[in-house]
């Protein structure tokens, strides 16, 4: 996860996925919100851009 | 990893999840436009079809009072014109009326001056039967009278022939002793004389006449005049009464010139004059003293 290259000899920690949990959490909400804007907009005016 | 880009991640996050929660809240909560302008569209063609509608009906209801105004015109003349004949009727009716009311002002006069000459006959027609009563008894005496009058005379009848019976026998003896007398006197050559002998004779006897009623009697024409005319109570008097033959109920012409003016109904008779009811022929002509009455024309 981290780019940043360990210096050598440096003590190695092992990668945190918790913020790449909070980043998918993150998208996740972003999509549903998205899929459910598009839904009730094709729902409501039968389609999702322009005007009926 | 940067502590800069934790934070980064966590913001992002957190700004995500906010964002996302408005927009769908929002997006939640808004109204369908397109539902709201597809009932407004609808809702304005009903509109207009009703307003089509409504001014259709309003054209044919102003046709229609139009036409209710003309039949109503029409009815308004014919009620006037009828009104008018009505008024003319009623003047007419209550002229009618006032006449009838006139009419029967008069024919109750007629009826009271009618009333009191049936009370004045009604007193002599009662008159008159008491004294029909009176002479009924006075004919009962006079017929009992008679009777015993007939019984005296045929008693004096039977005693008259008793008598002829002794008169004859009387002049038989006297006959007998007068041929002896004139036997006895021839010898001397004298005759005795004859009497005149006064008995009726032998078979010849006297019967009472009987008393037969009379039939019918002959119509005999009556004259005489009229002394006086109450035509108030129709009432009329004349000149010849029960001593001229006249009897109640016997009808004489009232004659004036060579018209008869009427007839009088007698219902009252005295020995010289009666009195009776006018009946009017002639319209106009009333009896009046002087007139000539007949019993035939």
């Amino acid at each position: 996860m981290s780019p940043m290259p360990q210096a050598r000899g440096a003590k190695i920690a092992p990668p945190s996925n918790l913020y790449t949990v909070i980043l998918a959490v993150a998208v996740g909400v972003v999509l549903a919100t998205a899929a459910y804007v598009t839904f009730a907009c094709y729902s409501r005016y039968a389609t999702i851009f322009g005007l009926p | 990893m940067s502590t800069l880009t934790k934070v980064l991640i966590v913001l992002l996050t957190v700004f995500s999840i906010f964002l996302c929660g408005i927009v769908v809240t929002y997006v939640a909560s808004a109204n369908n436009y397109k539902k709201d302008a597809d009932d407004a569209r609808r809702s304005n063609q009903i509109s207009k079809s009703r307003e089509a509608d409504a001014l259709q009906q309003l054209e044919d209801k102003k046709k229609q009072a139009e036409d209710e105004k003309a039949k109503l015109n029409e009815q308004i003349l014919a009620l006037d014109t009828q009104t008018k004949n009505l008024q003319g009727e009623l003047d007419m009716v209550k002229r009618e009326k006032d006449q009838l009311v006139q009419k029967v002002a008069s024919m109750a006069a007629a009826v009271e001056t009618t009333t009191a000459a049936a009370r004045q006959q009604t007193t002599l027609f009662e008159t008159a039967q008491q004294e029909v009563q009176n002479l009924r008894a006075e004919q009962t005496n006079r017929k009992k009278e008679l009777d015993e009058t007939n019984q005296i005379l045929l008693e004096k009848l039977a005693l008259i022939a008793q008598l002829e019976t002794r008169v004859r026998q009387l002049t038989e003896q006297y006959q007998e002793a007068e041929s002896r007398l004139n036997q006895y006197l021839q010898q001397y050559g004298r005759v005795a004389m004859r009497p005149a002998t006064t008995v009726a004779p032998a078979g010849t006897t006297v019967q009472p006449m009987a008393l037969a009623p009379t039939g019918q009697t002959r119509m005999i024409s009556l004259n005489g005049q009229v002394t006086a005319v109450d035509m108030g109570s129709k009432l009329a008097e004349i000149s010849i009464g029960a001593a001229a033959g006249v009897r109640p109920q016997m009808k004489f012409h009232v004659i004036r010139g060579e018209i008869v003016v009427a007839d009088v109904l007698i219902f009252e008779t005295s020995p010289d004059k009666a009195v009776g009811s006018v009946v009017l022929i002639q319209q106009g002509m009333e009896p009046r003293a002087g007139d000539r009455v007949a019993t035939n024309l």
